[in-house]
């Protein structure tokens, strides 16, 4: 398809008609000195230029808590599927944070298909943006997520005084159609985009000293390596790499009664493998009861497992992971190239 | 996206089950039989696994103690230790759960076909266990001799004593027992299950050995069987885990890069060597 | 049969009763699900027959041991709620001081008339069955652990700490900001609401069950503490643990 050119005064007249005609819309705005997705309300408020966001978009898709069922035990107990969702548009994605959701999707489609994640998932609209001014500690070039030519409806490219709009999607084209203004890009204007992108990947300060492809073979022989208890010994089991990653989707399920003690729903919310009873089971019993083996279980989930699994990696290298740890040992860049290190 | 992958129906709404029949096993044991409120039939295979909902308290997997052989209806045998089976022990005849399932990979008994069978219980390893001896003994001409080693803590607390006696009278069932700690009461063998292995022969290569009991058993029952010359490939075990969401997605029951719930809870020890499942054992 | 419920206060401020009382709408369903027997903060009339006795406070003097011991003995629930019952709390300053030293600096001349002795939690004189920690205590937690006593469901609190529902809740981090903070050996409950309202995690909860305290001293030192500062963060609300000694 080809790609178009909007001035940054017509995207924000774009943005404020999309929120005129009633769409959500949730975008990256400005939070203490850092940057959250939020709805927003007016066009002022949305932020292009981040580097990162603290939480990631994918939590609009996968909520940190959601009704799966909801019950009535008065008499005989009934249950019914809950299943929200609502249209949206989820504007200034960046390229990791799509190909984050592109996992979430294989993820929730693969042998069994969640209903729930995928309706909320087809009611998003996903308007990309590229990252032209990383985060310190991504090393998204590494895993192939710095740029992305798919998993979007529209993707926005900052070339100065416009963007250049890549149409992803029938749904994206159709949005912008709702757009007068924008023109046919000119070879100018797309080798603008192209010289943006470059420079962009030459400011990534992390990078991986194993090819993508090889990281499970690295990890096949780390296993029993001593370098697992070192990182891990100042890990404080908080939680909080697995809680800000995108590509992080497990969870627990619970049951939670009104109190008349007659209604309630079943929900899941998110739960993390590096927490301390993550693989405790009923009857006492837990099956990785230390922080090594948790650590090296998310490393290798992370590297490997998934990888495996879904053919997709399990980490897009946005650094979120890195930026939140207090004891500074969740990089995965960081992990794998000390592996790698002992390795050779 | 594509708009079909969200039309299906919630992976996690359970089907209306009422519990039909419940039997003392033990003091903290029961089983229970139920019926579905459609009439349909479980659809299982013996060792796999179903989530079994009381809602308001949680929801709970839990492995199937009946064969498929047995129609009409389905039966766990549930020991009480936590939320869900604590409340589903106070419930009577009449009152109705969900069930969602059934979920795992279950015992390969196409490939057990005149095969000699050597099933090592320990504990409620039995439970699971049953579906299977339960599916041997309904097809008994379609499989060689059938073995069965059971260990318990103590002769008090042999679980499903009555289906251990009608075993026990079979012409073409061998069954042995053990107990760990044993009494007065107890006139048979003293130790660990690994303690039987000694009174009996087998054929090795005619052979397959299936194992459910406490993990700290598994690497001793392994390596009695491999002593025995059965293949890696042939002693197969399966793995309990906290498999929440039964369907592959929660991620609670991986070990290593696999997700019980889904690719278990059957295991060869061939398999967990291959894919080098360092956290199965 | 509504289970009875009686609230007693030892050494605190009161404010978890008070937290109670603010429910409003929900002390209103509560009511339908139990029977309220003694609240001297809400109530005249009380009663010495009760099944679940919540604890609002932190056991300081002889008169307190004696007294929680019969409460125990009727009591089929004993519940400790808010941070001076299940941890001691801000009440365990004095036990880094004399008890005579105590008494003098509150009562003066008048020090002879009272009894005092180092402030402890319910638990180290009696067995508690169910924790409700926080200064004050959490309301939603309270429901919960109601409603998990009438389902006979066991109520667990996380055992996580508050940098979990920190992150979740999108905050900066207390660290990123140039202060220090004791979420990340904290216990979750609370939903972060300290750092949320833009303060920072005074460990009102209590530790989780296996805190990486070193590891944590290590980074509050990082961010500018000295030991001495790391103590009396601790001491503020731990003091009865190890981990202020």
């Amino acid at each position: 398809m080809t790609e178009k050119v909007l001035s940054k005064q017509n995207l924000n007249i774009f943005i404020n008609t999309l929120l005129s005609r009633g769409e959500e819309i949730v975008g990256v705005k400005k939070k203490e000195g850092k940057y959250a997705f939020g709805k927003i309300a007016d066009a002022e408020e949305v932020c292009l230029d981040y580097d990162i966001t603290l939480l990631p978009p994918s939590m609009y898709l996968l909520p940190q808590r959601e009704a799966l069922l909801k019950f009535n035990i008065a008499e005989r107990p009934v249950a019914s599927p809950v299943i929200e969702a609502n249209p949206f548009i989820l504007f200034g994605v960046h390229p990791y944070d799509i190909k984050a959701i592109e996992l979430l999707d294989t993820a929730f489609s693969t042998d069994n298909l969640d209903t729930n994640y995928l309706s909320r998932r087809e009611a998003a609209t996903i308007i990309g943006v590229d990252c032209l001014n990383p985060n310190p500690n991504a090393f998204c070039p590494s895993m192939d997520t710095a740029f992305t030519d798919k998993g979007y409806d529209l993707l926005l490219t900052d070339i100065g005084d416009s963007y250049v709009i890549a149409i992803g999607s029938e749904r994206g084209q159709a949005l912008l159609k709702g757009c007068p203004d924008t023109q046919e890009a000119t070879q100018v204007e797309l080798k603008r985009k192209e010289e943006e992108r470059q420079k962009a990947l030459g400011q990534y300060k992390v990078a991986l000293d194993t090819p993508l492809e090889k990281l499970p073979q690295l990890l096949d022989k780390s296993w029993n390596s001593s370098l697992w208890e070192e990182r891990s010994e100042a890990c404080l089991s908080c939680g909080s790499c697995v809680m800000v990653c995108p590509t992080c989707f497990c969870f627990d399920v619970q049951d939670d009664i009104e109190l008349d003690l007659v209604e309630g729903e079943r929900y899941r919310q998110k739960d993390a493998c590096m927490l301390v009873d993550f693989a405790a089971v009923a009857g006492g019993g837990n099956f990785r009861d230390d922080k090594t083996s948790r650590y090296r279980h998310r490393m290798y989930r992370k590297g490997k497992y998934i990888m495996e699994r879904f053919g997709k990696p399990g980490c897009v290298g946005c650094g979120r992971c890195a930026s939140a740890c207090l004891a500074e040992i969740a990089s995965p860049a960081e992990t794998f190239n000390l592996m790698r290190g002992e390795s050779k | 996206m594509t708009k079909n992958l969200s039309e299906g129906k919630s992976l996690y709404l359970p089907r209306v089950a009422e519990i039909t029949s419940i039997e003392t096993i033990a003091q903290k044991e029961k089983l229970f039989e139920f019926k579905f409120q459609d009439s349909k039939e479980l659809g299982h295979k013996p060792g796999q696994f179903v989530e079994i909902s009381i809602f308001g308290i949680g929801e709970m997997p839990i492995s199937i103690s009946s064969s498929p052989t047995k129609k009409g209806a389905f039966e766990l045998a549930v020991r009480a230790v936590g939320d869900v089976t604590n409340a589903l022990h106070r419930l009577s005849k009449g009152a109705t759960v969900g069930i969602r399932g059934p979920f795992g990979n279950g015992f390969p008994v196409d490939e057990f076909t005149g095969k000699d069978l050597l099933f090592i219980a320990g504990g409620i390893g039995l439970f699971p266990l049953r579906s299977l001896i339960n599916y041997v003994v309904d097809n008994r001409k379609n499989f060689g001799r059938l073995i069965i080693l059971s260990g318990s803590k103590t002769a008090d607390e042999r679980m499903l004593v009555n289906e251990l006696e009608r075993w026990q009278v079979m012409e073409d069932v061998e069954l042995l027992e053990t107990v760990d700690i044993g009494n007065e009461k107890w006139g048979g063998t003293i130790g660990p299950v690994t303690t039987l292995f000694s009174q009996i022969e087998i054929i090795p290569q005619n052979t397959f050995a299936v194992t459910v009991g406490p993990p700290v058993m598994y690497k001793f029952v392994i390596g009695e069987c491999q002593k025995k010359g059965i293949p890696d490939e042939r002693i197969l075990m399966s793995l309990e885990r906290r498999m929440k969401c039964g369907v592959g997605k929660c991620g609670h029951c991986q070990i290593n890069g696999v997700y019980v719930c889904q690719e278990g809870p059957v295991f060869s020890y061939a398999r967990i060597k291959k894919d080098k499942l360092t956290e199965a054992l | 049969m509504k289970p009875k419920i009686g609230f007693f206060d030892f050494t605190s401020c009161e404010g978890c009763q008070l937290e109670v009382l603010n429910f409003e709408g929900e002390l209103v369903e509560l009511l339908k699900l139990v029977d309220i027997v003694n609240f001297r903060e809400a109530m005249t009339e009380k009663s010495d027959d009760y099944d679940i006795a919540f604890i609002d406070g932190a056991i300081t003097t002889e008169a307190g041991i004696s007294r929680i011991k019969k409460i125990r003995k009727q009591a089929a629930v004993l519940i400790a709620m808010g941070t001076c019952a299940c941890l001691g709390g801000i009440n365990c300053l004095k036990n880094f001081r004399t008890m005579e030293e105590n008494l003098k600096i509150v009562y003066g001349d008048a020090a002879h008339y009272y009894d005092t002795i180092p402030a402890r939690p319910v638990d180290a004189v009696v067995p508690v069955d169910y924790y409700l920690p926080g200064c004050p205590m959490n309301k939603d937690e309270f429901i919960t652990l109601v409603k998990a006593l009438l389902l006979n469901k066991k109520a667990r609190l996380p055992n996580y700490p508050v940098c979990v529902e920190c992150k979740l809740a999108g905050n900066v981090c207390v660290f990123e900001k140039g202060e220090t903070c004791l979420g990340p050996v904290t216990r979750a409950g609370c939903k972060a609401i300290c750092v949320t309202s833009g303060r920072h995690c005074w460990g009102c909860r209590g530790l989780v069950n296996d805190p990486n305290i070193d590891s944590e001293k290590e980074i509050l030192q990082k961010h500018g503490l000295t030991t001495a500062d790391i103590l009396e963060r601790f001491r503020h609300f731990n003091g009865y643990l190890e981990v202020s000694k």
